[in-house]
C-alpha cells in the first residue's frame, strides 16, 4: 500500500509525533492520563440516568451501564480523533512550511493518540464486564477486524477533513457539527435490532452502524458477525480509503503554499 | 543528472498567486483542480523565472539577493516544501533544510525532549539523536540546569542556540542556511562561523545571507539574484578569501 510505503522510511518520526502530542496532551494537568478514562465514564452514567429515569426506554437483557460504555469507546476514539486531526495541518502551520515529511503523520498521530486512549478506557470495560457478570466466548475476536476498519475508515475521514481545512476553515467548524450528527445517525445509544429493515439498510450506508454494533454484540451478546454485512462495510471503508488518501495526495503538494 | 551534482534545478518557474482575504472560490477550486495552468493570470505572478542552478558534492555556495528576490523559494524548492510549476529538480542525498531554526519546538516541552523532535523532523533517526545529545547541549552552551526545563521558559537567544545546535548535527548531505548566521550574541556567532566552515568540508551547504563579507569567506561561488532571476554568478578565489 502506498501510505505503508511512503511513512516507512518516516516512521520514527510518526512516533515522535505521536510521543509529543501524547506527552504535552497531559504534562501540567493534575490527572494526567485519568482523562482518557474520564470522558466516556462520564456520558456513560449520564445516558444510564437519562434512559432509566427520563426516557425509560431499554436496552434488552443488557445491563445500561456496559451497553453504553461499549459504544461510548469506539465513539469517543472515532470523534477525538476526527476533532484532533481536522486541525492537524493548520495548527502545525510552523513546520509544514518548513521541513518535508509525509503528511499524513500530522493527523495520523493524532489517530495513534486516540489508540492509547482507547486502550487506557477499555480497562474499566474489562471491569463493568467482569461486575455485571458478562461470559466471553470466541466471538469476542472479532473486535480485532473490526476495529481495523474503525481505524482506517477514522483515517480516511481524518485525511479528508484535514485537507480540506487547509483551503477552507469552513471545514473545521462544519466537521464538529458533522460529528454530532453522526453521533446520532450511529447506535451508541440504540441498537438497530429494535428498527425496520428499511432504516437498518439506510443506517447501513455509516460505517460506523456496523463498527460500533458489533464490536457491542460480539462482546455483551456474544453473536458474531454477518459475513456480508462485514463485506459490505469493508468495501465501503477500503474504497473510502483510496479516494480519502489520493485526494490527501494530490492536495499535498501545495499544503506549504496555501496554508 | 551528472555524477557530481547533488542538486539540480534545470529551467525552475514558480508562480505563486497573490492572496487576497479569501483565496477562491469553490468553484474555482474545484475547476483549478483538474487543469495545471502554465499561463500566468492577474493576480498571479512569477516568483522564479527560469531558474538553473547546481550544487556540486563537497561545495558551498550563497544565492544573494534583496528581499522577496527568491531566495528563499529556491531552498523550499530544494527541499520539497513547495513544488515548482515548470522545471526538473534532480536531488541526490538528504536534504536539511534550516530555513527555520527550531521548527517544532514545543513550549511545553523540555529542551532535551525538544532536542529529540527537532532532530528527528531533522531528518536524524531517534538513535543517532541520542549518540550526538550530549554534544548538541555541549555546542548550544545551554547552562546543564535548564535543559531539563520546558522551552517555554528559555529566552529568545537560548532557543535559537538550542535550535542551531541540533540543525548542525544534522547528518544530512546537503544542509540550506537561510539567514541564521546572526544567531545569540557576538561570541555565539563566531562559533558558528567556525562549525559552518567546519561542515563545509563534509557536506555540501547553500547559504543565504545578507552580510557579504561574512558570505565571501565561506562559500566558494555566489548566486546573485534579483526579481526571480540570476542575474550574475561569481567563484571566489580561495586566495581571496580573508581568512
Amino acid at each position: 500500500m502506498l501510505l505503508l510505503k511512503r511513512l516507512f522510511e518516516y516512521r520514527e518520526l510518526l512516533y515522535i509525533f505521536t510521543w509529543r502530542h501524547f506527552t504535552v496532551r497531559y504534562r501540567n494537568t493534575a490527572l494526567g492520563i485519568v482523562w482518557a478514562i474520564i470522558q466516556p465514564l462520564v456520558m456513560m452514567f449520564l445516558f444510564t440516568f437519562l434512559f432509566t429515569y427520563v426516557l425509560k426506554t431499554g436496552t434488552g437483557d443488557i445491563p445500561k451501564e456496559v451497553f453504553f460504555y461499549a459504544s461510548l469507546l469506539p465513539w469517543t476514539f472515532f470523534s477525538s480523533s476526527i476533532n484532533y486531526s481536522t486541525s492537524s495541518l493548520v495548527g502545525n502551520y510552523g513546520i509544514i512550511t518548513k521541513i518535508y515529511f509525509p503528511r499524513e503523520i500530522l493527523p495520523l498521530s493524532g489517530i495513534l493518540v486516540a489508540v492509547i486512549d482507547l486502550l487506557i478506557a477499555s480497562v474499566i470495560y474489562l471491569f463493568l464486564l467482569i461486575i455485571f457478570k458478562i461470559t466471553l466466548t470466541f466471538n469476542v475476536l472479532w473486535i480485532i477486524p473490526i476495529f481495523i476498519l474503525l481505524f482506517i475508515f477514522t483515517m480516511s475521514c481524518s485525511f479528508i477533513f484535514s485537507c480540506l481545512n487547509v483551503y477552507y476553515r469552513d471545514v473545521g467548524l462544519l466537521t464538529r457539527f458533522v460529528v454530532r450528527l453522526l453521533f446520532f445517525a450511529s447506535p451508541v445509544l440504540y441498537s438497530i435490532d429494535s428498527l425496520s429493515l428499511k432504516l437498518k439498510l439506510l443506517l447501513f450506508f455509516n460505517p460506523l452502524t456496523f463498527i460500533i454494533e458489533n464490536m457491542r454484540r460480539c462482546v455483551l451478546e456474544q453473536r458474531g458477525v454477518v459475513l456480508w454485512q462485514f463485506a459490505f462495510a469493508a468495501t465501503l471503508v477500503i474504497i473510502l480509503f483510496f479516494f480519502a488518501h489520493k485526494l490527501f495526495i494530490k492536495t499535498e503538494k501545495d499544503f506549504a503554499d496555501v496554508i | 543528472m551528472d555524477k557530481e551534482n547533488l542538486v539540480e534545478l534545470k529551467n525552475i518557474w514558480k508562480k505563486y498567486k497573490i492572496i487576497g482575504k479569501f483565496k477562491k472560490s469553490l468553484r474555482e477550486s474545484i475547476s483549478s483542480f483538474f487543469k495545471e495552468k502554465e499561463e500566468i493570470e492577474d493576480d498571479e505572478f512569477w516568483a522564479l523565472e527560469d531558474i538553473n542552478l547546481t550544487l556540486k558534492k563537497g561545495e558551498c555556495i550563497s544565492i544573494y539577493g534583496p528581499n522577496g528576490s527568491g531566495k528563499t523559494t529556491i531552498l523550499k524548492l530544494i527541499s520539497s516544501i513547495t513544488y515548482p510549476t515548470k522545471g526538473e529538480i534532480n536531488i541526490k542525498g538528504k536534504v536539511a533544510p534550516l530555513i527555520s531554526l527550531g521548527a517544532g519546538f514545543h513550549n511545553d516541552l523540555t529542551g532535551r525532549e525538544n532536542i529529540l523532535t527537532n532532530g528527528s523532523i531533522l531528518g536524524m533517526s531517534i538513535k543517532e539523536i541520542k549518540e550526538k545529545e550530549e554534544s548538541i547541549i555541549e555546542f548550544s552552551e545551554l547552562d546543564r540546569k535548564f535543559i531539563d526545563m520546558p522551552v517555554r521558559k528559555y529566552s529568545t537567544g537560548m532557543n535559537t542556540r538550542l535550535g542551531f545546535s541540533v540543525a548542525v548535527h544534522s547528518t544530512a548531505e546537503i544542509i540550506l542556511l537561510d539567514e541564521i548566521l546572526a544567531v545569540g550574541d557576538e561570541k555565539f556567532r563566531e562559533k558558528c562561523h567556525e562549525k559552518i566552515k567546519e561542515l563545509k568540508e563534509t557536506k555540501s551547504i547553500i547559504l543565504v545571507s545578507h552580510h557579504m563579507d561574512i558570505v565571501r569567506s565561506i562559500v566558494d561561488r555566489i548566486v546573485y539574484i534579483k526579481k526571480g532571476k540570476i542575474v550574475e554568478e561569481e567563484e571566489i578565489k580561495k586566495e581571496s578569501r580573508q581568512n
